[in-house]
This record gives structure tokens, C-alpha cells and sequence, in this order.
């Protein structure tokens, strides 16, 4: 019995294998899709999960008025230890702020962050070098661990976990470390770095003004946090307001307060920090299971639509003496087997879409691994989606009066029920918010390339440095004058020149600045001569730096547009601006260039050469002739351990185009999911259109033939058949609008520097949506007007 | 073996009530052929509708083998049809998925009829019919005749004591007809089947024993056939 249904199920699927391959093929897609974001789901809700005290562990942050942070001092996790017993641990990390160089002979490794733990912090995060966890002994010892990758790019031949001796910096630096072993920086954690240094104690000797660690406790399970949370409060303000005595201050500290953020919550919506991942999360989850429940009732339609072909055959099962549960299930277990062919195929297609999604998102996802979720959860997807796709379908089929299928004229019904409609308005709606959603950032994408940016990152070499050319107001400052006489000397090298920071849309610093009679925090870049020439940056009045007056190496400062806006200057040039205790003179204006991208409008900046309160200047830029790129590059790489002798031995460099195309990314990123779900969606759209045209043609076949015999024409039957969906279709649009509208408006407020709304994207995926609805519905509808009326209506 | 008192069967549209049949009382014994006649639309197909259960009388009582099936649960109802009722169409409604080994034995599946068994009842009813070449053929590599064949097979397979029939020759040429029609005279002389068939060709109707005239739903004459 079973194996001849089977075989009939088999021989209709390969009847109708178009329909089948549709079908099953959207389903296929839909799922693919849905296990992709499910597989995203976990991956990113389950960080740290592999911690064994995942749920006891907690950041503890601080609260200012105007701004929440992570990092915290030394002495607090020391006190929450000694005054607070459901604090069962509680340990400190600190993470590298700048880039290590770290060698053997040869071998060069840069340990981008280099983190520092104290031995509690490392028990409670589960940080487990190759071969455990060890105490360091006393209260000077270190033990360091180098990543497994760079340990392996450092001693290549090396086998065992003994410790090694690494040169740290530059090799004539002479400063060696030991190194205790290797350890696995699991990708998957919150608390990832290149390298660690465990000691007992970290932070000796530093008191509550040095927020630069991280504290983390692990409390007792039970714990009631939101108590345990006051009471830190509590015992935070009174460590501040020991000894303190100016009124101000306490006034102050009484409005500083401490939060517990849980380990679950730091990768995704962390107290001190956007929850934006946490939405897109969240939006991307709700994008899957929509498009897999849409996919499940264009399968039920599409089923549905191919009733008729069944009916006969259910009619003279139910005389044969079946019941009708039989049939229900006969339909059922059909309808699994193309569920299961469809999730295998969905598999296949999420292996390969696998490397594009990793790439898109950042992450590291595989489909074969044996603790993989997915090994239960697909099963449970497939029967749920049986279900879902299969129930109606079988209960209708099923459901077949024998009395009516077994006249010889039947056919499904004709009425179009407002929920099928309804079903398909939403599905075009959707499928439209997405296209102009995709259109519209295309355009702001193209805008951002093509908007003049007020400076030229086109063939300037941003080259990594760690000396310091803040001459001579630093400790340990060199001169940039003799790299910059050498550097040019190299062929094809037209400027030099170094600053405290460099247009990547990195924030500047700022300070308080005064001048007409207005104070006001703006913020400052450290450059040398040079600069605005390099980056091409263009001049509004007055000059740029220029070697030819002595003062602007002591006082002189350029500013941009904004500041003189800011400060309502009316004729800037030579007039004094006060600051960092030094009066400066405002030699020259320059136009704003768009140095933090688009996202944010440039800022008030003033540009100066002397800033005793500025920050290090180590960035250095070159801009070099295009045609002797490559040449230049190559005699900079040879000559620049003379050029810059203490920090010369790696010479690194990136092209500053580059690191600015990196604003682009999340854009791009959206982009592509943009692009994908417009893709899905209006895949799916067309699916379900397909279902429903099917089902309207198979229902008016004999309309149709009759209104043939009384004279219509083609193309009279084609308009009567589209015009019902062309409505649909026009209806989506029109609520899909506005929806979009406004998202998109949201979206494009996120930029300080924005198209206008286009309405070409409202009108564009209007057409395309009609466009593909008309031929979509054409094709079904030809068949029935290509038909010969005469078998439509030949019986009784 | 049928006993039908008072059948009447309406469709109310608009509060105004369109009668299908009327007032038809009739009894058929066991091992009757008995030919429905009547114009298009006197309600033939409906009363034989419901002699099959598949449309039930707005009123009146249909006892079938004793027992009152007026309002019958769908469990007993496909006991019914499994161990009693075979139908033949005059759309042969063959299952075009299904060889015609496989349309004879579908029948059988359901009445859970073990395999050997299946396989001797089968090979006796294409022997009998002829068709044991075309045993693995599909429905439509068959003529009219030849699925209307089949269909009577796959009717008898369960065994049934009384066939319905409806048009079952309006769809062949006459040569094919007038064999189904000493077909079916065959089953009900020598198997004893009851056999009751809907026809409009006076010709047919005189394979069987019995002819009863509807028109405009209420049975006119009912006269036996002389048998010849």
C-alpha cells in the first residue's frame, strides 16, 4: 500500500516536473536561507557560552550623566572581593593600545592586541593556555602565551610547549621576553587577543583614576544582581569620596554610578556600548522566518493549484473503500518527501552560499560539526514545515466530494479568497520595501564615491610608525625634518609630512579652544609642514604652514570652515585663538574635508604643528606619483631603516585610499543583504504569484473558452486575466511606499551628508514589480487562451 | 437487497425549492440487472448517486441490505463500499498515475487483502478480461474499451455484490458498447451480481432485466425485461 503511493507520488512529481522543480526549488531556497540565519543565530548568541560559569559572570561598568563606560580601575575588583561574599572571584584585564612587534631571527610577528590579564580574570574568563592554566608565582612574575598562529610564524619548526625567548620592537632595541607557550584565541568569545600576559596582580599601584581596565567578577549562583549592583554603587562612590573635600567633586561623584552587564549580553547588546548588532540580529531573524513561512504557503498554494489533477484520483480511492484519513496521510507523507528533498537541497545550497554569508557577516560558520545545532534542529524545521505546507493542501485534497470530482467536469474553485490575495500584496510588498530599499542605498553608495570629499587619499602611503615626531615637545621625540629631507630624495615621492592622526574616519582629539570671546571644545590634529599639501586638502584664505615663517613651528594654527563658523569669525585670518596656554595666530583657513567619512559632519578643527596638550604624532603620509608607485615602495622598504632609524626594521604601509574605503564596509555589508533579500523576496513573490495565476487560469479555463467562441482576442484575454493581479501588484506598491519611505528616510539621516530622497527607486521597483507580474501571469494565461476551446468544453 | 421509500432530494435556492426527485420508492432484489432510463436532467445520476452513498436524500429512508444508511458514518459507509459496492464510470476514472495491474489492485490494498491472494485475483481478472498484456501499460496507452475493461475489473476485484454503473458505455463506440454490455449480463447471470446501471440507450437497456423510467424525477413505468 504504502509503496504504491509511494510510486504514484513519484510518477505525479515527475508529471508535473516543473511544477515539482518550483516547488520544491522555492522551498529549497527559502530554507537554505533560514538555516543560514539560524546558524548566525546561534553562533551569535552563544559567545562565551563554552565558558562553564557562563551565567554567573558580570562586567562591572560606570554610569556618568553623560556617558556609560567598561573600563574600570584596579583597586575596584579588589574591594568588591573584600567587602561583597557573594563576589566569588573577581579579576581585571587590560588590552594592548598599540600594535607589538614581536621576532625571532627573522620570523616577524605584529600582535595587533596584546592583552594583559591578572590571574583571577584569566580563571573566571576560562582562559586555558596549551597546557592549562598556571599561578604565576609572586607578585613580579608574568606568564606570556603567544597565539598558536604567530607562535607557529615564529618557530615554525617547533614542536613541544617550551618556553621561548622573543625580541620585542625593533631587534637593535635589545628587549627580549620570554614567552611560556602557546594558546588558542577562541574567535568565539568576547575576550579575544593575539597574545596574553598573566600575572597575579595586574595594575599595581594605580588608584581609582585609572580607568584603562576591564573588572569582572563571577558571583555566586543566586546571586540577586540588581542588589549586588546598588551596593557596588554604594561602595564605589564612598572609595572616590575617600579623602575628598572640594564640594564640586562630590556633587560630582554622587552621580556616578556602577551597572553589572552580564558575559551573555557582551557580545550583543552590551550596557556601554549599541545594541545595533543585537537588531540586526534580530531583524535578520524575523527576515528568515518570514521568507521560510511565506515559501510554506506558496507551497501549500502551488499544492493547492495542482488539486485538480488529484481530485479524479481521490473520488475513486474514496469508492475504492479508502478513508479519508488514508488519503490525508498519503498527501502528508508526499508532501514530507519533498520537504526532506528540499531541505537536502537547502543544505547543498547553505555549503555554498556558506563562504559568501562568512565573508559578508565576518565570521567563521560550518555546516560539519558535530556539536552543530542544526543536527536536531533541521529535523524539527523539516517536520514543522511539513506541517505547515502540508496540512491544508491534504485536508483539502482529501476532503474531495467523490459525488462532484467524479462527474468529469470539475474544477477547483474560482473565488479568490482575500487571504490569497492578501498573501500576495504582502508578499509584493515586502519584495518592493526591499527593492527600493537596495536602490536607494546604491545611490548614497555611489553618491559616497563619487561626492568630493574636500581631500585626495588617491596615492598617499600611510606608513605605520611608532617613533614620535613631536618635536620637541614629547619624551623620546625625533625630528621629522631628516626623514622627510631623505624621504624625498626617492624618486616619485612628492610630500611628506606626520600627524597625530590621519583622514580614516578615526576621531580626533579635542580641547578647549577660546577666541571672540567664545569657549568652546573643537578638535585639534597635530600635523608638520606639509600636510594640507599632501592630502590635497584645498585653502579657503589666508596660507597653509609654510617653512618660510619661523613662527609656525610655535604658534601659528590653520582652521577649517567649521571652527570659523563655530566661533562666528568674521575675517579669521590673524587673529588669535587661545589654547593648551599658548596664543595662537590664525594664519590660514582651510575648506572642511570630510576626514570621519559621511556619517558624521566635520567636525571644528584647528590644525597646529606645536601643540604641547596634542597627542603623538607617529602617522605617517606620502604622497607619491602614481607611475613610480611601485618603484618608491620598494626603495622606501630598502632604505627606510636608515630613514627612521628607531623604528625602521618592519616597514609597513597601507594606502590611504584603502583605509578610508573601510568607512564603506558596513554600508556595503547592508548592501549585500539588501541585495540578497531583494533577490529572495521577489523570488518568492514571484513563486507565490505563479501558485496563484496557476490556480486563477485552471479555474476560468472554460470562461475562457467560452468567451473565445463569443469573439475576444488574445490580448483582450490576457488584459482580463492580468488585471486583477496588475491591481494586487499596484496595491503592494502603494503600501509598500510609504513603508520604505520612511525606513529609508531613517536610514539616510544616519548620514551628516545624504542624497535627497530619489523617487526613481518608488517608480523603478513599481515597474519591475508589474513587469514581472505581467509575465508571469502570461505565461500561465497563455496556456488556457492557446488551448482549444472545444476540449475546455467537450465535457457534458 | 435495496429498499428506497419516499426518496425525495431538493436544492432550496432563494427559498424556492428545485426537485431533483420525487416521492421514488422502489425495491431491488439480489441478483437484478436493473436499467435507469430517462431524458438529461430527470435525475438519473442523483438517484444513482445516492444508491451509491455518495449524495445523500434531503428525505425519505434507503435501506441497504437491511440496514438503514440514510445517515451512515463515513466507517461503515467505506465498509461498505470495500466489501460491497463496485462503481464503473462512463469516464472510466481510471488513476492515470497507476499501470492497470496497479488500478485492479488498489482496491484490494485498502481492503487489506494479502498479497498472494491479491496477486491470483488479479491474474484471474485479466485472464478473464483478456488484458494480460496490457497489464503494465498506463490508462492512456489504452483505448475507450479497453480502459472501461479495466474499470469493470478493478470494480469487481473487491468482489462486490452489486455494481453501479453510471453511463458506463457513453463515452465507446457501439461495437466496444454492446461488449461491455454482454459483459455485464455475463456477471449477473452466471456470478449473480446485482447490477444497476444508468443508461439512455433503449438498447442497453434491454441487456438487463428491469427498466425503470425516470423523468423530472419521479420513476414513470417500471417494467421487467422479457428475457429472450
Amino acid at each position: 500500500m504504502f509503496k504504491l503511493n509511494l510510486k504514484i507520488a513519484l510518477r505525479n512529481l515527475w508529471k508535473n516536473k516543473g511544477i515539482t522543480l518550483i516547488n520544491v526549488g522555492g522551498l529549497a531556497i527559502a530554507l537554505a536561507s533560514f538555516i543560514l540565519v539560524m546558524m548566525y543565530f546561534t553562533y551569535e548568541t552563544s559567545f562565551d557560552k563554552s565558558n562553564p560559569n557562563y551565567k554567573n559572570i558580570y562586567v562591572v561598568g560606570r554610569i556618568y550623566p553623560e556617558f556609560k563606560t567598561n573600563y574600570t580601575a584596579p583597586p575596584l575588583h579588589k574591594a568588591l572581593k573584600q567587602n561583597f561574599p557573594e563576589v566569588e572571584n573577581a579579576g581585571i584585564t587590560k588590552s594592548g593600545f598599540f600594535e607589538l612587534t614581536l621576532k625571532n631571527g627573522k620570523n616577524t610577528v605584529f600582535a595587533k592586541n596584546f592583552m594583559q590579564a591578572d590571574y583571577n580574570a584569566a580563571k573566571i574568563l576560562n582562559i586555558k593556555p596549551m597546557g592549562g592554566l598556571q599561578k604565576p608565582s609572586g607578585d613580579v612574575e608574568r606568564l606570556s602565551y603567544l597565539n598558536v598562529e604567530s607562535m607557529k610564524t615564529l618557530f615554525p619548526d617547533k614542536k613541544d610547549n617550551k618556553p621561548e625567548m622573543v625580541g620585542m620592537g625593533a631587534s637593535n632595541s635589545g628587549v627580549r621576553s620570554k614567552f611560556d607557550g602557546s594558546i588558542i584565541s577562541d574567535p568565539h568569545s568576547n575576550i579575544t587577543f593575539d597574545g596574553i600576559s598573566i600575572g597575579n596582580e595586574i595594575g599595581q599601584g594605580e588608584d581609582y583614576g585609572m580607568n584603562n581596565y576591564t573588572t569582572y567578577i563571577k558571583v555566586k549562583p543566586g546571586t540577586d544582581v540588581d542588589n549586588l549592583q546598588q551596593k557596588i554603587t554604594k561602595l564605589y562612590r564612598a572609595e572616590l569620596l575617600k579623602g575628598e573635600s572640594d564640594l564640586k567633586t562630590i556633587e560630582e561623584i554622587k552621580a556616578i554610578s556602577t551597572f553589572l552587564d552580564p558575559l551573555a549580553n557582551l557580545h550583543l547588546k552590551p550596557f556601554a556600548g549599541n545594541d545595533a548588532p543585537y537588531k540586526i540580529l534580530v531583524a535578520l531573524s524575523v527576515l528568515g522566518i518570514l521568507i521560510l513561512v511565506i515559501a510554506c504557503i506558496n507551497f501549500t498554494n502551488l499544492s493547492i493549484a495542482q488539486a485538480t489533477k488529484r481530485a479524479k484520483e481521490v473520488g475513486v480511492k474514496k469508492v475504492m473503500g479508502a478513508f479519508r484519513a488514508q488519503l490525508t496521510t498519503q498527501f502528508l507523507v508526499e508532501i514530507f518527501i519533498q520537504c526532506t528533498v528540499a531541505t537536502t537541497l537547502a543544505l547543498i545550497v547553505a555549503e555554498l552560499l556558506l563562504p559568501v554569508f562568512n565573508n559578508l557577516f565576518q565570521v567563521q560558520l560550518s555546516i560539519w560539526r558535530i556539536d552543530n545545532n542544526l543536527f536536531w534542529q533541521l529535523p524539527m524545521v523539516l517536520c514543522l514545515i511539513t506541517l505547515a505546507a502540508g496540512i491544508y493542501p491534504a485536508v483539502v485534497l482529501s476532503g474531495f466530494k467523490p459525488a462532484l470530482v467524479l462527474k468529469g467536469n470539475f474544477s477547483t474553485s474560482k473565488q479568490s479568497s482575500w487571504l490569497r490575495n492578501g498573501l500576495l500584496i504582502f508578499q509584493f510588498s515586502i519584495a518592493v520595501i526591499f527593492i527600493i530599499g537596495l536602490l536607494i542605498i546604491n545611490s548614497q553608495l555611489k553618491y559616497m564615491r563619487s561626492q568630493d570629499l574636500g581631500f585626495s587619499a588617491n596615492q598617499v602611503v600611510y606608513i605605520k610608525n611608532l617613533t614620535l615626531f613631536n618635536n620637541p615637545s614629547k619624551f623620546g621625540s625625533l625630528n621629522f625634518e631628516s626623514v622627510r629631507d631623505k624621504v624625498l630624495k626617492i624618486p616619485g615621492i612628492k610630500s611628506a609630512t606626520v600627524a597625530s592622526d590621519i583622514p580614516n574616519g578615526a576621531e580626533n582629539g579635542t580641547n578647549s579652544y577660546t577666541t571672540n570671546g567664545l569657549k568652546a571644545n573643537v578638535d585639534f590634529v597635530d600635523v608638520e609642514f606639509d600636510y594640507f599639501e599632501t592630502l590635497d586638502v584645498k585653502l579657503k584664505e589666508g596660507r597653509f604652514f609654510s617653512t618660510a615663517f619661523k613662527t609656525d613651528t610655535a604658534n601659528s594654527v590653520v582652521i577649517n570652515e567649521s571652527a570659523v563658523a563655530k566661533y562666528g569669525l568674521k575675517d579669521p585670518i590673524g587673529k588669535t585663538i587661545k589654547g593648551c596656554n599658548i596664543d595662537y595666530k590664525i594664519v590660514g583657513v582651510a575648506k572642511d574635508f570630510k576626514a570621519q567619512g559621511f556619517e558624521t559632519a566635520v567636525q571644528p578643527t584647528i590644525y597646529a604643528i606645536k601643540n604641547p596638550c596634542g597627542n603623538y604624532k607617529t602617522q605617517i603620509m606620502l604622497k607619491i606619483e602614481e607611475n613610480k608607485m611601485a618603484d618608491a615602495l620598494t626603495a622606501l622598504k630598502a632604505l627606510w631603516p636608515q630613514i627612521n632609524p628607531k623604528d625602521g626594521e618592519d616597514f609597513r604601509y597601507e594606502f590611504l585610499d584603502e583605509l578610508y574605503g573601510r568607512l564603506f564596509k558596513k554600508q556595503e555589508q547592508l548592501q549585500s543583504v539588501f541585495f540578497a533579500a531583494a533577490l529572495l523576496t521577489i523570488f518568492i513573490a514571484i513563486l507565490g504569484l505563479f501558485a496563484f495565476a496557476k490556480y486563477i487560469t485552471n479555474g476560468r479555463i472554460k470562461e475562457i473558452a467560452v468567451r473565445k467562441i463569443l469573439g475576444a482576442s488574445d490580448i483582450q484575454i490576457f488584459k482580463l486575466i492580468n488585471s486583477s493581479f496588475f491591481i494586487m501588484v499596484m496595491i503592494a506598491n502603494i503600501i509598500s511606499w510609504p513603508i520604505a519611505y520612511v525606513l529609508t528616510k531613517k536610514w539616510l539621516d544616519t548620514f551628516a551628508y545624504r542624497i535627497d530622497l530619489p523617487i526613481i527607486p518608488f517608480i523603478i521597483s513599481a515597474l519591475a514589480t508589474i513587469l514581472l507580474t505581467v509575465i508571469t501571469v502570461s505565461v500561465q494565461a497563455r496556456k488556457a487562451v492557446k488551448a482549444n476551446p472545444v476540449n475546455a468544453l467537450k465535457c457534458e | 437487497m435495496i429498499e428506497l421509500k419516499n426518496i425525495e432530494k431538493y436544492y432550496a435556492s432563494k427559498g424556492i425549492k428545485h426537485y431533483v426527485l420525487r416521492h421514488v420508492s422502489t425495491t431491488i432484489k439480489q441478483g437484478e440487472f436493473v436499467s435507469i432510463m430517462g431524458p438529461s436532467g430527470a435525475g438519473k445520476s442523483t438517484l444513482l448517486n445516492i444508491l451509491g452513498m455518495l449524495e445523500e436524500p434531503t428525505y425519505g429512508s434507503y435501506e441497504f441490505m437491511q440496514e438503514d444508511v440514510t445517515n451512515l458514518s463515513e466507517r461503515k459507509r467505506i465498509e461498505l463500499y470495500r466489501n460491497h459496492i463496485g462503481f464503473v464510470f462512463q469516464a472510466y476514472h481510471l488513476i492515470d498515475e497507476m499501470t492497470v495491474y496497479e488500478n485492479i489492485e488498489a482496491p484490494l490494498l485498502y481492503k487489506k487483502i494479502g498479497s498472494s491472494e491479491r496477486a491470483s485475483r488479479i491474474a484471474n481478472l485479466l485472464d478473464k478480461f483478456n488484458i494480460v498484456a496490457k497489464k503494465d501499460l498506463f490508462p492512456n496507452q489504452l483505448s475507450g474499451g479497453q480502459q472501461q475493461l479495466v474499470g469493470i475489473a478493478r470494480a469487481l476485484a473487491a468482489q462486490p455484490s452489486i455494481i453501479l454503473a453510471d453511463e458506463p458505455t457513453g463515452n465507446l463506440q457501439s461495437a466496444q458498447a454492446e461488449e461491455i454490455m454482454q459483459l455485464f449480463q455475463k456477471l449477473n447471470r452466471e456470478e449473480g451480481i446485482t447490477i444497476i446501471q444508468v443508461t439512455h440507450s433503449e438498447k442497453n437497456a434491454e441487456y438487463g432485466s428491469r427498466i425503470l423510467h425516470i423523468a423530472d424525477g419521479v420513476i414513470k413505468e417500471d417494467i421487467p425485461v422479457l428475457t429472450k
